[in-house]
């Protein structure tokens, strides 16, 4: 019976999808070898609509980690959504989810990218409102809508690329980079990238998509969808180099790394600490893009989805052996009670944190490196450092939540770690977070950085992870009434937590207009003038002069009769009278 | 041609036997494949037999609506089933076809605005006599007299148009130009409404409301492309003056296109707002076939293909809600994914098509739209963010209000989806996506 659940065989064939995919990146990589394919649709107007499909290195281990991640993670719903009536429908929109994203990443084409764009957004609608309640719905239109600002600029990138004959972004980007029409395109398809990675005006949806099934949020929102844009900005990285609006992108990818990063800190729900961790990683993939640094970005693109998959799949556990608990203050000491699910977060956590040797530290040391190599201003140097001490921080404060303090739960509890579906799937991922720093760094820089740095400067990241460390122990440690002290800056806490009030600029703050605005043309326009001037309008006329003239001939037509009678009396005595 | 026409009208005695409901509507699958067989070059008027002929334009559309008139069939099979006089029903159904087909195909300008009107009156009895509450007669008036009223201009219009080229051939409109307002305004403004236009669009949602779901489906199928069609074929007449005038018309649907996905978001009734959505809809190709360049012409027609498809088949699936719950309202409707899931599928397939998702004609026809409309001004591209933006916004807004969350509590019974109705669907859903694969026959037509 097990064998052939549909869990099992997507686990298969994914899984082998994923090594078939390793072997041929060996290949391309080997041979520096490209594949481009191209379908014509039509071609009409010296413009050719194809679709078009680009086999690299890149692309091929962008799917085999896509690939890799959802073939565990469907595996690992076989035991999450044990309970599920509806198990088939869960895992066919899984299914669905990474072919659109298997599409998005083969086809470099600005038309035929929509059809894993748009595929992207609408599964993950369906997804993140699998559940049914009213959370999961606000939340799925939060980010169905958040990701379709990206598809209408997608739209708009669509039309001013006629211009060039076909959509083939691949062709263009080299020689008509200095083009003002490319220049529009570029920023346009920097705000959709935005969208999809939730960059800061647009990053309300991320956490919010934490009502989704777990292993959806270990697929989708942490390691596939919300990797998208910044998959889509590394295409086009030949285009965005030193443009004016990259440095914006600079500042805003920055400033969602250090505002997720503050807060992670403020938030209790397990799951949404991860999600903002996320965001603040993706702010850290895009800054590097915008500085140019497209191979690293790719780099930490592939060690974050590793690690960032497994820390959710650890939480699903959590939270499934805590009766359904997200709140980390119910849990602590759980270490002593599921070990293996505890050293796998931990693993995950350090490799987040940068822990020399696991897989984020090859990343993102050497973002960070290369970070200090750059010309920078001190601003941007700060937001670096501050948020990598945040990393640690947040981080390390979960990991004492989780595992250090004392054990908060109900009563009534039953942990175990002998669920060995969960534990089988997640080792996979366990290894690939250990590994596959130095494995790709290996694979994808042929040759080493050079680096050169001061000593202090080299050693300012462990200085501000030691820190973030100190002082992740000694808020995870704070007394209760040490806690509502922070009522004394209120204001500032409600700024801080709530992520600079970002979610009311995407919900509460904007939908009021529109919905208002609508009623009223509804009320006015529809109901009102456009009625009054023509189908109620001429009825009111037509109405009104029938009565009038029915005065003259129906209702009292004895007073008219009578009337006209004694008239032409007169008349008749009149001229009677003359005569 | 005539073989088609032919074959409608030896159709009607079959109406009246007893129980052959179904064999109609073979007859009708019989003819729309002879017609898919028709030789259609892409330059020329073809297969010519006395006034009828067809080019791809016609060819697309009046395959289109014998489509739709065979899902109208396959929609209302409540009506054969209560016996609800389906004979009147059928034969109502195959001259509203029969009217089509030759508005589709007359070459002669006054002869399709005669059959134009005309099929305007078998609509007409579709709701009037076959619609489900009392105030239909007052949605049978809107829709008459709405389209009646800008109808006449049209007929003038047209006599001046013979009194000045003295034939009617459509094939030979292309070698006259006119330069006159009023003569613009009139000719043009029968098939604005038709559309419709924002502002004058009021007639389509009650209609919709009112009527059953066959006359739900050919209004939104067929009737609203009537107009386009129409805009389509004028056009050729107006190219200059169009330069000059059409700013108006394109300003009006767009900002009333953004107006009316606005106004969608306060509708309760299913239908209603799929009513106001298909408006939304033909405003962007009002507004492609008003910039007069290539890609309008052959947006609009790629889009009202696409249209005429998926919003017909979401009429069709707001009535499967409504023959189960007997409500349309949308605080009845809830919860829908608990009892029918994989209705709740095939409402999430016709949604995202009507909300441009990839595979689709739709999405198609959009870009068309927007490279059009964009290449005529930049201006306009707030205005089509907008509303590329609130379609998403109010189609996620349905599907997630019907199908999502608890249900209404005070359902009497229920049963599942039919397969009738799956089949029903399919038959919307297969053409509206595959035929992207086949562009050429709606890219290269002139």
């Amino acid at each position: 019976m097990f064998k052939n659940s549909i869990c099992f065989v997507s686990f298969f064939f994914l899984f082998l999808f994923s090594l078939i995919n390793f072997f041929f990146f060996l290949f391309f990589m080997i041979y520096n070898y490209v594949i481009f394919l191209e379908w014509e649709l039509i071609s009409f107007s010296s413009m050719s609509l194809v679709m078009s499909i680009l086999l690299d290195w890149m692309s091929l281990l962008f799917m085999m980690f896509v690939l890799l991640i959802s073939s565990v993670v469907i595996y690992y719903s076989k035991s999450y959504m044990s309970s599920e009536m509806n198990l088939n429908r869960f895992i066919m929109l899984v299914l669905l989810f990474v072919f659109s994203m298997v599409l998005l990443i083969i086809s470099p084409n600005i038309i035929s990218i929509l059809l894993g764009w748009d595929g992207l957004g609408l599964v993950s609608y369906c997804l993140v409102i699998y559940y049914q309640n009213i959370k999961s719905y606000n939340a799925g239109m939060l980010t169905a809508l958040s990701n379709r600002i990206g598809d209408v600029f997608i739209l708009m990138v669509i039309f001013w690329m006629m211009n060039y004959g076909s959509w083939n972004y691949v062709f263009y980007m080299d020689f008509m980079k200095n083009d003002y029409v490319m220049e529009l395109m570029s920023i346009m398809i920097i705000i959709a990238a935005m969208t999809k990675s939730a960059q800061i005006p647009f990053s309300a949806w991320l956490p919010a998509a934490m009502a989704a099934p777990t292993p959806v949020s270990a697929l989708v929102h942490s390691s596939t969808l919300v990797t998208a844009g910044v998959y889509l900005l590394i295409r086009f990285n030949v285009l965005l180099l030193d443009k004016f609006f990259l440095k914006i992108l600079l500042l805003l990818s920055g400033l969602t790394m250090f505002m997720a990063g503050i807060s992670a800190n403020y938030e209790f729900d397990l799951k949404k600490i991860i999600a903002l961790s996320t965001l603040s990683q993706l702010g850290l993939m895009m800054s590097i893009l915008s500085m140019g640094m497209a191979e690293l970005a790719f780099f930490h693109l592939l060690t974050h989805a590793m690690f960032k998959a497994l820390l959710f799949m650890c939480a699903g556990v959590i939270i499934h052996m805590m009766n359904d608990i997200q709140d980390i203050r119910f849990m602590g000491g759980i270490s002593n009670f599921i070990p293996y699910t505890s050293l796998y977060m931990n693993i995950s956590n350090m490799a987040l944190c940068g822990i020399p040797f696991l897989a984020g530290f090859y990343s993102k040391d050497l973002i960070l490196d290369m970070v200090m190599m750059k010309n920078l201003n001190f601003f941007v140097f700060f937001l670096y450092f501050i948020s990598t001490g945040l990393t640690m921080f947040y981080s390390f404060r979960l990991s004492m939540y989780l595992m250090i303090n004392d054990f908060n739960l109900l009563s009534v509890y039953n942990l175990y770690d002998e669920d060995l579906v969960m534990l089988k799937s997640m080792f996979v991922l366990m290894m690939m977070s250990i590994f596959s720093g130095s494995m790709l760094m290996w694979f994808i820089f042929s040759y080493p950085y050079v680096i050169y740095l001061p000593i202090n400067l080299k050693l300012m990241v462990i200085y501000v992870s030691l820190f973030g460390m100190l002082m992740g122990y000694m808020i995870s440690s704070m007394e209760i009434y040490l806690m509502n002290k922070f009522s004394y800056i209120y204001n500032l806490s409600s700024f801080l937590c709530l992520m600079w009030f970002m979610p009311n600029l995407s919900t509460y703050g904007l939908n009021y207009y529109f919905l208002n605005m609508g009623q009223m043309m509804l009320k006015k326009i529809d109901m009102g003038w456009s009625e009054f001037y023509s189908g109620q309008g001429m009825f009111m006329i037509m109405k009104k002069y029938t009565i009038f003239y029915n005065f003259f001939q129906m209702n009292n037509n004895f007073n008219i009769y009578l009337f006209s009678f004694v008239l032409w009396m007169i008349i008749y005595l009149m001229i009677l009278m003359v005569m | 041609m005539m073989k088609f026409l032919m074959l409608m009208i030896f159709t009607i005695p079959l109406c009246f036997k007893k129980n052959m409901f179904w064999m109609v509507q073979n007859m009708l699958f019989l003819m729309f494949f002879m017609f898919m067989n028709l030789m259609i070059d892409i330059l020329y008027y073809c297969n010519l037999s006395y006034v009828f002929s067809c080019d791809i334009l016609s060819y697309g559309l009046i395959l289109l609506s014998i489509w739709i008139c065979i899902l109208m069939v396959l929609a209302s099979e409540n009506l054969f089933k209560m016996n609800f006089y389906y004979n009147f029903f059928m034969l109502n159904l195959l001259l509203l076809l029969i009217m089509l087909f030759m508005t589709f195909s007359v070459m002669n300008l006054f002869l399709f605005y005669l059959f134009f009107e005309s099929s305007l009156i078998f609509t007409l009895l579709l709701i009037i006599g076959w619609g489900y509450q009392p105030e239909r007669i007052q949605a049978g008036v809107y829709l008459l007299f709405y389209t009646l009223f800008a109808s006449l201009p049209l007929l003038m219009g047209i006599f001046y148009v013979y009194y000045k080229m003295n034939y009617m051939m459509m094939y030979f409109m292309k070698f006259f130009s006119f330069e006159l307002y009023l003569l613009y305004i009139s000719m043009i403004f029968a098939f604005l409404v038709k559309m419709p236009m924002y502002f004058i669009h009021l007639w389509l949602p009650k209609a919709h409301v009112e009527a059953p779901v066959s006359g739900s489906m050919v209004l939104a199928g067929i009737m609203l492309k009537l107009g386009g069609y129409g805009l389509l074929r004028v056009f050729i007449l107006f190219q200059k003056i169009g330069l000059k005038m059409n700013i108006i018309f394109i300003v009006i649907s767009l900002l009333g296109g953004f107006y009316l996905s606005l106004k969608c978001f306060c509708q309760i009734d299913i239908k209603s707002l799929i009513a106001y959505s298909s408006v939304v809809h033909m405003s962007m190709v009002i507004g492609g076939i008003m910039t007069m360049n290539y890609w309008g012409f052959l947006g609009s027609y790629i889009l009202m293909i696409g249209h005429g498809l998926c919003s017909s088949g979401m009429f069709c699936l707001a009535n499967i809600n409504y023959e189960r719950l007997h409500s349309r309202s949308l605080y009845i409707n809830k919860g829908m994914m608990m009892l029918m899931p994989s209705m709740s599928m095939w409402w999430f397939l016709m949604l995202s098509s009507n909300m441009a998702a990839p595979p689709s004609l739709n999405l198609l026809g959009e870009i068309s739209l927007i490279n059009s409309l964009l290449k005529w001004s930049y201006f306009t591209m707030i205005m089509l963010m907008f509303i590329s933006f609130f379609s998403a916004a109010y189609c996620l807004y349905l599907y997630s209000y019907i199908q999502h969350g608890g249900g209404y509590l005070g359902i009497y019974s229920f049963y599942m989806g039919l397969s009738r109705e799956y089949l029903l669907l399919l038959l919307h859903w297969l053409p509206l996506n595959i035929l992207v694969l086949k562009v050429d026959y709606f890219m290269i037509w002139f």
